[in-house]
């Protein structure tokens, strides 16, 4: 992509509103994955923003032979794990925890629908909540961005192998949590 | 091939990765076991319902907040160095100011024509001078009194005004965090 690396480089000097365009395109990418991480709308939109200040920060270190989209992914799920570790010992308000996405309602005019994507949504928030930080960054570059075990590898810090591992054992971890579910089994079928 | 390599080939197959051999391995495996293919089920369910779930779109003002924090912390940098080049200009004007009045004080108490004529002598001048500082100080004094008080209100002065421009930026960088 030409205009990309044209903002980059704009951006490396300095120029603010190419780093805008940069924002532009990946917001919904990085925004979705903290959503993803986090499980909740205000806190995903907080770290988009924080993603985002340190890419800007750090852009002189950003290796133009490597995809701009793994680096600022790699960003956000750094950032991600470090908040959800901090999370332990500090407590959210109960109605912060599961806050939905404003848009994610009214993506459909149909209520039933709506109300079945909801449901769907917080089956998978919960899924993804019962799994380590690192696991749970490995499930969503996975399922939400298509990275190959490389890929997410080189984003993690981690070996092919151990991606691998935390693929299967994240994988088995919702399988089994979901078996306690019958409802839940009925619906995905 | 055992439960335990069944469990991981499962994975790599959802992952499109197994290869020819691996997968007939596995489709062997589960046609005798049962618990096994319990299993492959439910990773398929979970498989499938992760796969549906959709992107979340970002909210528009995600930019805008990002550029508004960026444009924030800019400022907040500027202010820094300002900031920091209007202390130094103060202490260096402060020093100008005090330095006349310290060389007054050497010169009364002898201080100064020792350090400049120099020479073996000066250690005993240095002593002889230590004990002649302290009995002229207390005479010194008063007719210092006056100017020490105007050093003395523009050091509290200058104090209060550096501390007013440092509490002013820590706010502004607190803020463009």
């Amino acid at each position: 992509m030409i205009e990309e690396s044209d903002w980059i480089q704009q951006a490396r000097a300095g120029d603010q509103n190419a780093f805008g365009r940069l924002v532009v395109a990946y917001q919904t990418p990085v925004y979705n994955l903290a959503y993803r991480m986090l499980g909740n709308a205000a806190e995903a939109e907080d770290a988009a923003q924080e993603a985002f200040l340190r890419a800007y920060t750090h852009l002189r270190s950003y290796d133009p032979n490597r995809p701009f989209r793994s680096w600022m992914l790699s960003i956000a799920s750094h950032y991600c794990i470090d908040r959800l570790r901090r999370r332990r010992i500090t407590w959210l308000p109960l109605e912060e925890e599961f806050a939905e996405p404003v848009n994610m309602a009214s993506q459909s005019p149909n209520p039933e629908k709506v109300a079945s994507q909801r449901e769907q949504e917080g089956q998978i928030q919960e899924l993804l909540g019962m799994l380590s930080p690192t696991d749970r960054a490995a499930i969503t570059l996975r399922y939400w961005y298509d990275c190959s075990y490389e890929e997410i590898a080189e984003m993690l810090n981690l070996t092919v192998s151990a991606v691998k591992s935390r693929l299967h054992r994240a994988r088995r971890a919702l399988a089994e949590s979901m078996e306690g579910d019958t409802s839940y089994a009925l619906q995905t079928g | 091939m055992h439960c335990r390599q069944a469990s991981e080939m499962m994975s790599i197959r959802l992952d499109g990765r197994i290869d020819d051999a691996d997968s007939a391995l596995l489709d062997e495996h589960l046609a005798e076991c049962e618990e096994c293919q319990a299993e492959w089920q439910r990773v398929q369910a979970i498989d499938r319902l992760l796969s549906s779930a959709p992107m979340v779109q970002a909210p528009v003002r995600v930019r805008v907040q990002v550029m508004t924090r960026l444009e924030r912390r800019d400022k907040a940098r500027r202010a820094l160095v300002g900031g920091t080049a209007l202390t130094l200009g103060t202490v260096a004007l402060a020093a100008l100011a005090i330095t006349p009045l310290l060389l007054g004080l050497f010169n009364v108490t002898g201080i100064a024509p020792a350090l400049i004529h120099g020479g073996p002598k000066t250690i005993s001048h240095l002593a002889g001078y230590g004990g002649t500082m302290g009995r002229t100080y207390l005479g010194v004094v008063g007719d210092l009194i006056i100017p020490l008080a105007v050093v003395g209100l523009c050091g509290l002065v200058s104090a209060v005004v550096l501390n007013g421009i440092w509490i002013g930026l820590m706010r502004r960088l607190r803020a463009s965090r």
